[in-house]
């Protein structure tokens, strides 16, 4: 058993600010982090000897100082530790890589900050191998210096798009097109409105012009109707808002619809014990700069709650990244207001870790019964796979909702469920687990 | 007494037992209205281990009862209503210890006298049937013609071969009392819905629905999923039952009961992955798991097939079965009520007797014979309890 | 190449210090890392160690590719293989 005053889950900007905040408080943290790296998806550093990844100033600075505020607190990490959830009896549960072995962690505060996680629309063909998230070609360039290789199409929606398009091309590799489902050109006033975030705009401008200069296609309004094998590769079918269609034959697609928070299986335990708070993009998909305010605050309800202080408000940067934010969805929502369905073949691949379809989907909803989303999970095994509902339950409960308009909308959280673990874990690990043999079997 | 078939039913709780009693009264032609509290097999239904055995029973009316159970699984996958959902397996018995030893010789003496197809593996036959078995098994007793069943996925498909639509979130307050003994209803949040007959399987909410707190109590139980292993599922002819079980079976009775038994089951699924389970406890939430639970579940598991050290673990649940203080079910007439019936207390049998009850409680309230003896089920025998009319 | 390479399905792959798995096998050009037990190609995908698409066997474990860092010497594989052993 590990004994923390304050464990804090996840290394990226949300926990290495809770970490640096409670450490300056005096209370003992320890944080866990499923890599052997701090930074987060966000931070991502280069192996030793790879060139970084291009980024803008701001960015580049912000790491700087968070990384020498952690260092100067000399807070313990303990790498490789996947966390698996917090028990019925308020243990959190960690798996800890590198001795196989899982780590009960008794704990007074427990600070979540594991981060957001893509959202990918289904699409025919998004299953196939060659294809990735845009922020998981972006990951590993960040972390190897190396441009996908080969001819590269990243579509869906965001500026992200934009920016990993931008730092390919100075890896050297531009990808062939960038497919974005809006068209910031239709919004100039909401356009107008990121003036007040010069941060971010100058960001976007960054990643922008390097686009502009190297003539990369940013086809907007334009989305990717379907994927299939083409001779060499993948063959793309893009849709544009006039109703064109066009075939693009490439190496490997990267697909991005937004982010949400990773939440999934997360639950407060029964007790009062541990505290337990949420922090970051986890809580609140806000990006970088508000993830690190949001750490802060809710280190500050941590120590509040452990040593009766006041509590401070950070809500307005808070309030602020979400307005900012607001603008982004507002100039990148998609032009086509279709429906999801309209777009998918029977045959689409709807939760891939179980292989069903939307044909699978309407099947169980076509009937006189509007089934429930758990129902919807037990019967048809949507989010019952090993990535626990987290590409799937959103995507299929926005389908449930469109195919039975006369029964309540599902959450993504029904098809999902709370409880740990909420990472596939080895039973070996487990049982190697706690030390309670002693108690009565 | 209602000597003809009812035009009407309203049944309480979409677990396996309303499903089931759904499915069959509809098969008699009554038009059924089915309301859930919350939705279909969205209690312990929904968390139930599936087995469909006598493997655990002593003989006696649950052992009867469970004999027919598993026989009308067997009959309705042969008609095809359960065809894909019903897995014919033996279960194995696995005894580990000299106490379980001993207390597994006697016990397949008993179901080898009730007519239960029992077979005694040696060690040599063990390695030859059982390669994934550990070598800690000492003595193994095969139970043959047994089977599993997911609990949700029998209530799905009672559900759609009944045609019946269930009215979800749909708490019922109390029944509506008629004219004499009978029920003219139930009354829900929404206002009264009447029908010929009441039938209450609602679970642990029948404590309240019938003021049975002091009978009925909610047992919880933890259990486990992992990832698919293909090989390591096809090499297991079986589910295995630690011969612990039968101790830890052995406790409950006679009031004598421990705060947390574990009772190892490990069910090969159809899928390729591995159903692990389970605790009995007396206290604890329904919405969570304990790394104590689980670790020992697991520990236990692996010391059985060690080979599920490197399969992974996907999930955890739990739920609150509905036990009855003697540890026989309820199934019957209310006390007080001609017209009104109860079934529920299945305790971790639900699965495997759910369809055989609802079977049998479709008979009794259409004025037919039972297939099986419910008479030790009979709620008179608390008459002093709970509702009387 | 520094000369460090571990073993995927029979074939030497090298690696730089400090790179996954799922970096490595990519940039030896192998995107398709066998198919799952229900027919889904495995695949790198979200780099963050949430969808579970890039799961191979380091040494008979089951492990994401984006999250184990590549060692020499190491025994990677497709999950099926030990699977059908």
């Amino acid at each position: 058993m590990i004994e923390a005053q304050v464990l804090v889950i996840g290394a990226g900007p949300a926990g290495l600010a809770a970490a640096i905040e409670a450490s300056r408080a005096g209370l003992a943290v320890t944080v866990v982090e499923q890599r052997e790296t701090i930074g987060g998806a966000i931070y991502r550093q280069a192996v030793l000897g790879a060139p970084a990844t291009y980024q803008p100033p701001a960015v580049r600075a912000r790491w700087r100082r968070l990384v020498h505020d952690f260092a100067g607190c000399g807070i313990t990490v303990r790498h490789g530790s996947v966390f698996l959830g917090i028990d019925g009896d308020g243990l959190a549960i960690v798996e800890n890589r590198g001795t196989g072995h899982v780590e009960p962690v008794a704990a007074k505060a427990v600070i979540i900050a594991v981060g957001a996680i893509e959202k990918v629309l289904p699409r025919p063909g998004w299953n196939k191998a060659g294809v990735s998230t845009v922020g998981g070609l972006q990951i590993m360039m960040k972390e190897t210096g190396r441009a996908p290789e080969g001819r590269i199409l990243l579509a869906g929606s965001g500026p992200l798009l934009i920016a990993v398009a931008a730092q390919m091309a100075r890896l050297g590799n531009a990808p062939v097109a960038v497919v974005e489902a809006g068209d910031p050109f239709r919004h100039p006033l909401t356009g107008g409105g990121l003036l007040a975030y010069p941060t971010l705009l100058a960001e976007a401008l960054f990643y922008l012009k390097d686009v502009w200069l190297r003539g990369i296609p940013w086809l907007r309004a334009t989305t990717v109707a379907g994927i299939e094998a083409g001779a060499d590769g993948l063959v793309a079918t893009l849709h544009d808002y006039t109703g064109t269609e066009r075939r693009v034959a490439v190496d490997r697609i990267g697909l991005h619809d937004g982010i949400r928070p990773n939440d999934f299986g997360l639950s407060t335990p029964p007790g009062t014990s541990p505290v337990v708070v949420t922090a970051g993009d986890c809580r609140e998909a806000l990006g970088a700069v508000a993830a690190e305010a949001d750490g802060r605050r809710a280190a500050l309800s941590v120590i509040r709650l452990l040593q009766q202080r006041e509590e401070v408000g950070t809500t307005a940067a808070l309030r602020r990244e979400r307005n900012a934010q607001g603008l982004l969805s507002e100039l990148f929502a998609p032009v086509s207001a279709r429906p999801l369905l309209s777009g998918l073949t029977d045959d689409t691949v709807l939760c891939r870790c179980e292989n069903r379809t939307v044909g699978d989907l309407k099947a169980l909803c076509g009937k006189e019964d509007p089934l429930s989303g758990r129902e919807v999970k037990h019967n048809g095994r949507f989010a019952m796979g090993a990535c626990q509902g987290r590409f799937c339950a959103e995507n299929t409960a926005r389908l449930m909702a469109e195919l039975r308009q006369d029964a309540p909308a599902p959450s993504a959280v029904d098809l999902t469920g709370r409880r740990w673990p909420i990472r596939p874990v080895p039973i070996g690990a487990l049982v190697c687990a706690s030390d309670d043999t002693s108690k009565q079997e | 007494m209602p000597v003809s078939t009812p035009a009407t039913a309203v049944i309480v709780g979409s677990g396996i037992v309303g499903a089931a009693t759904a499915y069959f009264l509809t098969q008699h032609g009554v038009k059924v209205t089915l309301l859930d509290a919350v939705a279909p097999a969205a209690e312990a239904t929904g968390a139930a281990d599936g087995a469909v055995s006598v493997a655990s029973k002593r003989p006696g009316p649950m052992m009867t009862a469970a004999l027919s159970g598993v026989a009308l699984y067997r009959e309705l996958a042969a008609t095809g209503l359960f065809s894909d959902i019903f897995k014919s397996r033996s279960t194995f018995i696995v005894a580990a210890s000299n106490e379980e030893c001993e207390v597994l010789h006697a016990h397949a003496a008993a179901l080898a006298g009730a007519g239960v197809r029992v077979e005694l593996l040696a060690a040599a036959d063990v390695r030859q049937r059982f390669s994934a078995l550990s070598t800690q098994a000492r003595l193994v007793v095969e139970v043959h013609d047994e089977g599993h069943a997911i609990g949700y996925q029998i209530v799905h498909r009672f559900l759609t071969a009944a045609g019946v639509t269930v009215r979800r979130a749909s708490p019922v307050r109390s029944i509506l009392t008629g004219d004499g003994r009978c029920a003219a209803g139930v009354v829900t949040q929404d206002g009264e819905i009447r029908a010929d007959i009441v039938i209450v399987a609602a679970g642990n909410g029948s404590a309240e629905l019938l003021r049975l707190e002091n009978v009925l109590t909610p047992r919880k139980g933890q259990l486990l999923v992992t990832e698919r292993a293909p090989a390591l599922n096809a090499s297991m002819p079986g589910s295995i039952m630690s011969g612990r079980y039968l101790l830890s079976k052995g406790s409950q009775k006679g009031g004598v009961t421990v705060p947390r038994g574990l009772g190892l089951v490990i069910d090969p699924l159809r899928t390729g992955q591995f159903l692990i389970g389970g605790t009995r406890e007396d206290h604890g939430s329904r919405q969570t798991n304990d790394l104590d639970a689980v670790g020992r579940i697991l520990r236990h598991a692996v010391a059985l097939v060690p080979k599920l050290a490197s399969v992974r673990l996907l999930r955890s649940f739990a739920g609150l079965r509905t036990a009855v203080v003697d540890g026989l079910p309820l199934v019957g007439r209310i006390p007080g009520y001609e017209n009104a019936f109860v079934a529920t207390g299945f305790e971790g049998d639900g699965i495997c007797l759910g369809p055989v009850v609802g079977r049998a409680l479709a008979s009794l309230a259409c004025g037919a014979e039972p297939a099986i003896d419910l008479r030790p089920f009979a709620p008179s025998r608390f008459a002093d309890h709970g509702v009387v009319a | 190449m520094t000369g460090r390479f571990f073993d995927w399905n029979g074939s030497a792959i090298p690696f730089r210090e400090g790179e996954t798995i799922a970096a490595a096998l990519t940039g030896a050009g192998i995107l398709h890392l066998g198919d799952d037990s229900v027919g889904s190609e495995a695949r790198y995908f979200c780099g963050i160690g949430a969808c579970q698409n890039c799961l191979v066997r380091v040494n008979g474990a089951i492990r994401e590719a984006c999250l184990t860092r590549a060692v020499a010497g190491l025994s990677v594989a497709c999950v099926e293989r030990r699977d059908h052993d």
